[in-house]
């Protein structure tokens, strides 16, 4: 395995570099001009103070399920390593309710967020299964029956089918009594919009939501990112560059002068503050994060939508085939242009009768309005500096859910996950004792 | 250890093989206990006057692959390889008790230290050369023929090298990326300095077991313990530029590992 360890590192070099611990997505304030304030990028990147750190049991068990979905389509060679879901369990001995755990946007099963909320359920006494978001490429070319993700009802849908195929197939030493659902970031709409399917068809599977950050209109947030991205980083590629070759001469400069042994985790945390510098700094490793994860949604919604954005549908690229051409151009694409030319194109010719303005409303929060506002089963936490809201969006979520939504002073996006407050409210919710509980 | 290698290994192949529908599998438990994380500090300290690098100093965003068509078949079979198996033996090793694991890895970790030494002596680093050597020495004796790392808690810790770094200390870039067969991400001259390693272990034969049937033991052991103790998992996220993404931090951690050797002269 010669170089795999400093491998390990590397990864987590990007990891930081890139600031991956704030997961996702993460937007602008909608007004279009400036940043978002400096502690809710702060909150992001960085999440909780380690003093205001929940306490997690010292160990955990954890089991990898792999599945292959009876509804899976054939699988292009140049994605032959997704033929199957991957998604982890952590069983309790004996019977217990069962959470699962549905990630942000482009985000695999098994995230840093994801562990951290799987530590605070397991030690709470759930059962706890992880899966990846909707519009991860894991879960794309599994289990989507369309392989254009981003569209929030079909996502739902497959997120749906998906759960009721594994739910049967785990072992029958997984006693599970209930099932509730757990998401964050655009997981959280994809968990309430699975409950509402639950709902409707009759089956009352799922009991109870909590959303942890939920964007209201996709749409709207999405365009927050971009102009996110825009501000902090810049349109062309030549931008990109730039930000890169600063990033890159901070690290080795911090690196050369630490006196640090190795260029590993250890020393990246130490150096973060050296190298995210400004907000305009933790604003592009944000808007560049997001990025990452709509270059993999974008690539493989092209392929199989056929829309020939970036991949040539009469040329399918095989394995052996150089993506560094397709790489360069996706790092310029917004995702208003992924809405734009691939899902939108998709859906409108597979929706007979549809239009633009159809599809946006639909990838909106309100088209489950009635089912959030009645049904005291769905619950939020949200907090007053989230990127990916306006105020106007906000008081919908307050004014629809009402007491059961928890609104955070700090913590912008996902920047709560993990912190005392935010991990007992989430206890009670899942209780269904909140607001009604004594800490 | 053989038996027990094969006991693992053949449930691995049947399971690694098996394209089955559904497949659920232990993993080590997950911990969240803090580590507490070694604050080590460099024993030579960077020249002052040498300037900082700067933006134009960065190499281009997308690496050079003139290899690139083989290296992304050796990728995938890398891939393929450590999904059925390695990872799974690994993931076997990694739930044995961690004084077992710890042990092992200081074992193999000291006998490497005899490499070290000598390297460092070829890049004219005497201090941390003699440092190896007196590990090595160290470690052997009082620490169990190596199971102990006594040396670290007597403030000579571990900082391993190797004849890629030698090589590049005497100005030998890293040449074209390079993804050896089973070895995973490297670069030519690193593919190098790994045979390099091998033969100086093989020629000197301290202790006497890089010969004969002992070295298939002792070189499949050091596979295993470098495996478990690596975190990386092929496709975790499932991207489809992996390859790439791979291949970028592999190639300009090794520029910013050559460029601070580079300014410890």
């Amino acid at each position: 395995m010669g170089s795999c360890s400093r491998f390990a590192l590397l990864v987590a070099t990007s990891v930081l570099l890139l600031g991956r611990p704030a997961s996702a997505q993460n937007l602008g304030d909608g007004s279009g001009a400036g940043l978002p304030s400096s502690a809710a990028l702060r909150a992001t990147v960085y999440g909780p103070a380690p003093t205001d750190l929940a306490p997690l049991p010292a160990s955990v068990p954890l089991e990898e399920i792999n599945v292959r979905m009876p509804w899976a389509r054939p699988v292009p060679s140049v994605l032959w390593f997704d033929r199957r879901l991957r998604a982890w369990l952590s069983a309790q001995p004996g019977p217990a309710p069962l959470v699962i755990v549905i990630s942000g946007i482009g985000s695999g099963g098994n995230s840093a967020k994801q562990s951290i909320l799987r530590g605070a359920l397991y030690g709470a006494g759930y059962h706890v299964l992880t899966l990846p978001s909707p519009t991860a490429p894991g879960f794309i070319v599994s289990s989507s029956s369309t392989g254009v993700a981003g569209d929030l009802t079909q996502d739902g849908e497959d997120l749906y089918a998906a759960i009721r195929h594994i739910l049967p197939l785990l072992p029958a030493r997984v006693q599970i009594t209930t099932v509730d659902l757990v998401g964050y970031s655009l997981g959280g709409a994809n968990a309430a919009m699975v409950k509402a399917l639950d709902t409707t068809a009759g089956r009352d599977l799922i009991r109870r939501v909590v959303m942890i950050n939920p964007p209201v209109s996709l749409l709207a947030s999405i365009r927050r990112l971009d102009q996110l991205f825009v501000a902090s980083i810049g349109p062309r590629d030549a931008d990109i560059e730039n930000l890169y070759r600063r990033l890159y001469a901070r690290l080795a400069n911090a690196y050369y002068e630490s006196g640090a042994v190795q260029l590993d985790e250890g020393f990246l945390l130490r150096a973060a503050g050296d190298i995210l510098r400004t907000d305009a700094d933790l604003a592009a490793a944000i808007a560049l994060d997001f990025r990452l994860s709509l270059i993999d949604l974008f690539f493989v919604g092209d392929l199989y939508a056929k829309t020939g954005v970036v991949v040539d549908p009469q040329h399918l690229q095989d394995v052996e085939n150089s993506l560094d051409g397709i790489y360069a151009i996706l790092r310029t694409r917004s995702y208003s242009e992924y809405f734009a030319r691939v899902l939108a194109p998709y859906y409108l010719q597979h929706r007979p009768g549809s239009n633009l303005e159809q599809l946006a409303a639909a990838n909106d929060l309100a088209v489950i309005g009635e089912q959030l506002r009645t049904d005291s089963d769905y619950y939020a936490q949200t907090s007053v500096d989230d990127l990916i809201l306006n105020d106007a969006e906000r008081a919908w979520l307050q004014n629809t859910l009402g007491s059961r939504l928890a609104v955070y002073s700090h913590g912008g996006h996902l920047g709560n996950i993990g912190e005392r407050r935010q991990i007992s409210d989430l206890l009670a919710m899942l209780a269904g004792r909140w607001p009604d509980h004594t800490p | 250890m053989k038996n027990w290698l094969l006991a693992s290994i053949v449930p691995v192949l049947l399971l690694g093989c098996a394209s089955a529908d559904f497949s659920i599998r232990t993993l080590p438990p997950e911990t969240h206990q803090p580590e507490p994380a070694p604050l080590q500090d460099a024993d030579v300290v960077p020249e002052p006057d040498r300037a900082p690098v700067t933006p134009a100093d960065a190499p281009p965003l997308t690496v050079a692959d003139p290899w690139l068509r083989i290296n992304r078949s050796t990728y995938r079979f890398n891939a393929k390889f450590d999904e059925a198996i390695s990872f799974p033996i690994a993931n076997t090793y990694r739930r044995l008790p961690s004084p077992v694991r710890s042990g092992t890895r200081h074992f193999l970790s000291n006998l490497s230290e005899v490499n070290s030494a000598l390297n460092y002596a070829a890049q004219l680093r005497f201090g941390p050369s003699l440092r190896s050597a007196g590990r090595f020495v160290i470690n052997s004796t009082l620490g169990v023929a190596g199971l102990f790392d006594v040396a670290a808690r007597m403030n000579l810790q571990q900082s391993p090298t190797g004849f890629s770094t030698t090589l590049a200390t005497w100005g030998v870039p890293q040449g074209p990326y390079l993804v050896l067969p089973l070895l995973g991400p490297s670069t030519l001259r690193d593919g190098v300095g790994l045979i390099g390693d091998f033969g100086t272990l093989y020629t000197i034969n301290v202790p006497a077991l890089y010969r004969g049937t002992e070295s298939w033991a002792l070189n499949g052991l050091t596979a295993l313990d470098r495996r478990a103790n690596t975190d990386f998992r092929y496709y975790a996220t499932g991207s489809p530029f992996e390859y790439e993404n791979v291949r970028f931090l592999y190639v300009n951690r090794g520029l910013i590992e050559d460029e601070r050797s580079d300014r410890m002269h």
